[in-house]
C-alpha cells in the first residue's frame, strides 16, 4: 500500500486531468486515516490515568475509531501521556522509530509539552518535542479526557490536510523539529 | 507490655545518647560510630521485635541548597523572548549549625506494638561509609541503593550497590546540597 | 523391547538461559517499569526490576519551593490517590509548625482520603482484571470511579491532582448538596461491591490465575518492608490508621481486613474488602461532620516553620506513606524524604519471582498495585 500511495502522485500527474483524481484520492485516503487512528497503549505518568478514562465507558474514545494497540508496529499515534524523563527519552525515540509511517504524536499534559511543574528538574526532558516531533499539544495538568478528545479532533483536522504528493504528511517537518514554526506544515 | 527500645539500646551501646534534636514525637537515638548501627539493629530486631525497617535516608547538612543543581535555563519558546525570573534562593536558617556531615537516619518499626524508633548517625561527607543492613533486613536493599544514588553514602557489605533512580549518564548525587547539574544531551541552553 | 527413557536432565542437556526484557513500554507494567528476567525454559531464574524511568527529582525540587508549592508536587507521586499524599506532607509540616487542623477540616480530610482509597482500589480492580485477561471489570470500575471524581470536581475543581488538603486545613467546604450526592454515591456503590465479587473475585479463571500464586509469608513480607494491602494480605495486622491514628481515625469504627496466605488473590481481596470499610468510614464521617472553621489560624502565605525535624505517616491507598521533613527555618523545606510504599513494595519482586513461571509475572506484578510515580518520585 505504501508503494502504491508513494508512486500514485507521479502517475496521476502524468495523465491529463490527473490533479482532480489526486485530490479526490487524497480525500478518501485522509478520511480512512482520520477515522482509524490506532494509538499505542503507552502511559508514562499521571496523564495516563486520564487517558485510560478516555478509553473507558463514559468518554468512549472508540467512537473515533481509536483502538489501542499494544505494539508500536501496529500503531499510528504515539500518545505521550506524562512526564518524559531523561532515562525514558531513549526508549521513546526507539518506540517512535518502530512505528510505521505516517505516524502522529500527541503531547498530552504540560510535562510532555514543556516540562510542566518539573521545569527545573535535573532528570526531566523539558518537552517531548526535543526528542520527537509533535503534532498536537494538549495543555493541562492533567488534561481532562474531553481535552484529550479535543486534541485528537485537532489531529484529525490535521490529517485531513495531508496530501499524497507532499509525502510524509503531518510529520513532514520531522527533520526540522516541530519547534521550527517557519516550516511549511505548521 | 511495650518494650522500651531507648533504655535497652542505651544500656547496650554506652557511647550512644538520646538525640539533642529528636524527630518530633518519636524516640530518637544518636549513635557514636558507624559500627554501632549493626549492633543496634540486631538488638532491635532480635530482642525487641522491631523487625520492620521503615526508612533509611540521610540529610546533608552542608548549607542551603546550591542553585547550580537546577536547570535554570529558559525554556526556549518561539512565542516568548523574555527569560523567566531566576528561582528564589531559599533563605538560610538562623541558629542552624551547618557542617560538612551527612546525618544518617534509620527508622525501625514494631508491627505488634506500633512503636517506632529513629537512629541517627553523623558521618563525614567525603567518603561517607556506613555498614549495610541488608544482612538483617531485606528492605534495606533498595533503600540503601536509593541513598547511595541520591546522596552518595556507601554502604559496606551491600551486595549490589548500584544506581537505582537516576539515569546512568547523570554524574554526582543530586540530593547533596552542593550538587551542580552538568549539561547533558537533553538540556538545551 | 524396552524403550529407552528420554533424558530430561544430565550432562549435555543443560538448557541455555534466555533473557527476556519486559518494558519499559509494556501494557501490563502499569507505567514505565522495566523487568529483566532470566529464564531457564519457562522458569525464572533471576529477576531484576529496573526503575527510575519516571524519576522526576521531586525531593530536590522541593528544596527550593515554598511549603504551599510543595503540596502541588506531592499530588504527582501517587497520582491514583493524591489526597493521602497531600495529607502526609501537610501533617509533617503542621507538626513542625505546631498547628492542628480544625475538627471540620479533619473530618473532611478523612472523607476525601477514604473516597480516594475507593477510587484508587477501583483502578486496581479494573487494571488487574485486564492484566489477567478480563476486560469487563475495567469498564464497571471506571464507571464508579467517575462518580467519585465528579464529587471531587465539585469539591475542588480537579479530577486527579487535587491540592485540596492544605497546610492547616482544607481548601474548600462541602455543602448539603455535596453531602447528599456523596450519600447517594455510597448507596449506589454498596451493591456494586457484591457485583464485583460475582464478576471477578470468585470467577474460576481469575481464581486459578491468582490463588496460590506469588505467596508471601508474613515474616518475609515484614522483612521486605511491605505495607498496606500487600502486608495485610499476608496476615499482618498493621494499619497506620489503627497503630498511630491521625485526623481522628480513632473515633471511627472500622475493621482491618486481612488475607490468609499472602497470595495474589489475598492481596486483591484485601483491597476489595477495604473498599467496604472505607464506605463505612465515609458514612460515619458524613453523619458526624462537625461545624466550624476549615483552616487553622495563623498559617502564613510564606510559612517559615521553626528549625526541626518531623516525621508523619499516613495509611495511603498503597501502604504506609511517610514524610520526613527537615526545616532550617527557611521558606523551603531543607530536606524532604518520602517513604514511598510502592518503592519499597516493589523491591520484593526480585525475590519472589525467582522460581515462578513466566506466565505468572504479570499476575504477581499486578497484585502489588504499584504506581510508578511513587516508585520513582
Amino acid at each position: 500500500m505504501g508503494i502504491v500511495l508513494d508512486k500514485f502522485p507521479v502517475v496521476a500527474k502524468a495523465v491529463p486531468g490527473g490533479q482532480v483524481l489526486l485530490t479526490s484520492t487524497d480525500y478518501i485516503v485522509d478520511l480512512g486515516r482520520k477515522y482509524s487512528v490506532w494509538p499505542l497503549t503507552f502511559g508514562l505518568a499521571c496523564c495516563a490515568i486520564e487517558m485510560m478514562v478516555a478509553y473507558a465507558g463514559r468518554f468512549d474514545f472508540d467512537r473515533f475509531g481509536v483502538i489501542p494497540r499494544p505494539s508500536p508496529r501496529q500503531a499510528d499515534l504515539l500518545l505521550i501521556a506524562g512526564t518524559v524523563t531523561k532515562k525514558m527519552a531513549a526508549p521513546i525515540v526507539e518506540i517512535y522509530h518502530q512505528m510505521p509511517e505516517p505516524r502522529f504524536v500527541i503531547a498530552m499534559g504540560s510535562c510532555a509539552s514543556c516540562g510542566g511543574p518539573y521545569y527545573d528538574s535535573y532528570s526531566v526532558v523539558k518537552g517531548v518535542d526535543r526528542i520527537v516531533p509533535v503534532d498536537v499539544y494538549v495543555p493541562g495538568c492533567p488534561p481532562r479526557p474531553e481535552a484529550l478528545i479535543y486534541g485528537f479532533m485537532e489531529l484529525q483536522k490535521k490529517i485531513m490536510g495531508m496530501k499524497l504528493e507532499r509525502g510524509g504528511g503531518a510529520t513532514a517537518q520531522a527533520e526540522k523539529g516541530s519547534r521550527d514554526l517557519t516550516g511549511e506544515a505548521a | 507490655m511495650k518494650p522500651d527500645p531507648v533504655a535497652r539500646l542505651l544500656a547496650a551501646l554506652p557511647r550512644a545518647e538520646s538525640a539533642a534534636s529528636p524527630v518530633k514525637d518519636y524516640p530518637t537515638l544518636r549513635l557514636a560510630a558507624p559500627a554501632d548501627i549493626l549492633a543496634a539493629a540486631r538488638i532491635l530486631k532480635d530482642e525487641l521485635g522491631f523487625a520492620y525497617l521503615e526508612m533509611v535516608t540521610a540529610v546533608d547538612w552542608l548549607g542551603p541548597v546550591s542553585l547550580a543543581g537546577f536547570v535554570s535555563s529558559a525554556n526556549p519558546s518561539p512565542f516568548t523572548k523574555k527569560a523567566p525570573p531566576p528561582p528564589v534562593a531559599p533563605a538560610a536558617g538562623a541558629g542552624i549549625a551547618y557542617r560538612p556531615v551527612l546525618d544518617m537516619l534509620w527508622s525501625f518499626g514494631n508491627l505488634q506494638t506500633g512503636q517506632k524508633v529513629f537512629l541517627r548517625l553523623e558521618v563525614p561527607r567525603d567518603n561517607a561509609e556506613v555498614p549495610s543492613l541488608t544482612s538483617l533486613f531485606a528492605a534495606a536493599d533498595w533503600q540503601e541503593r536509593e541513598a547511595f544514588d541520591l546522596l552518595g553514602v556507601r554502604f559496606s557489605g551491600h551486595p549490589n550497590l548500584t544506581k537505582i533512580l537516576t539515569p546512568d549518564f547523570l554524574k554526582g548525587h543530586p540530593l547533596r546540597k552542593d550538587y551542580a547539574h552538568e549539561k547533558d544531551a537533553y538540556d538545551e541552553d | 523391547m524396552k524403550t529407552e527413557e528420554p533424558l530430561v536432565s544430565g550432562p549435555g542437556l543443560e538448557m541455555d538461559t534466555m533473557f527476556v526484557n519486559l518494558g519499559p513500554q509494556h501494557p501490563s507494567t502499569h507505567g514505565v517499569l522495566r523487568l529483566g528476567l532470566t529464564l531457564a525454559g519457562e522458569v525464572i531464574t533471576k529477576a531484576f526490576p529496573d526503575i527510575g524511568y519516571l524519576h522526576r527529582g521531586t525531593e530536590k525540587l522541593m528544596e527550593t519551593r515554598s511549603y504551599h508549592q510543595c503540596v502541588v508536587l506531592t499530588d504527582r507521586w501517587d497520582y491514583c490517590s493524591a489526597m493521602p499524599n497531600n495529607l502526609a506532607f501537610c501533617l509533617a509540616a503542621e507538626k513542625l509548625m505546631a498547628v492542628q487542623a480544625p475538627p471540620r477540616a479533619q473530618a473532611l480530610r478523612v472523607i476525601t482520603c477514604e473516597l480516594n482509597r475507593i477510587a484508587s482500589h477501583l483502578i486496581f480492580l479494573g487494571t488487574y482484571g485486564i492484566d489477567i485477561g478480563a476486560f469487563t471489570p475495567f469498564l464497571y470500575a471506571f464507571r464508579e470511579r467517575e462518580m467519585i471524581l465528579d464529587l471531587y470536581e465539585a469539591l475542588c475543581g480537579a479530577r486527579l491532582t487535587y491540592n485540596y488538603i492544605r497546610l492547616g486545613g482544607v481548601a474548600s467546604d462541602v455543602d448539603a448538596d455535596w453531602t447528599a450526592k456523596c450519600r447517594e454515591f455510597l448507596e449506589f456503590f454498596k451493591p456494586r461491591l457484591d457485583e464485583y465479587d460475582t464478576l471477578l473475585s470468585f470467577n474460576p479463571i481469575f481464581l486459578a490465575r491468582t490463588k496460590g500464586i506469588g505467596v508471601i509469608p508474613k515474616e518475609t513480607a515484614a522483612a521486605w518492608g511491605l505495607s498496606g494491602p500487600n502486608l495485610r494480605g499476608s496476615g499482618a495486622a498493621y494499619d497506620v490508621r489503627k497503630s498511630e491514628p491521625y485526623c481522628g481515625y480513632e473515633t471511627y469504627d472500622f475493621d482491618v481486613p486481612l488475607g490468609e496466605t499472602g497470595s495474589c488473590w489475598d492481596r486483591y481481596f484485601c483491597r476489595v474488602q477495604e473498599m467496604r470499610q472505607s464506605v463505612r468510614i465515609v458514612e460515619a464521617a458524613l453523619a458526624a461532620l462537625p461545624g466550624g472553621d476549615l483552616m487553622a489560624k495563623g498559617i502564613a502565605k510564606l510559612p517559615k516553620p521553626p528549625a526541626g525535624e518531623a516525621y508523619a505517616h499516613v495509611e495511603a491507598s498503597r501502604g504506609d506513606l511517610g514524610i520526613f521533613l527537615v526545616s532550617d527555618g527557611g521558606t523551603a523545606p531543607y530536606r524532604l524524604h518520602v517513604r514511598a510504599p510502592c518503592f519499597i513494595n516493589l523491591a520484593i519482586l526480585q525475590d519472589i519471582l525467582v522460581g515462578k513461571k513466566v506466565a505468572d509475572v504479570i499476575a504477581v506484578l499486578g497484585s502489588f498495585d504499584i504506581v510508578l510515580g511513587e516508585v520513582d518520585r
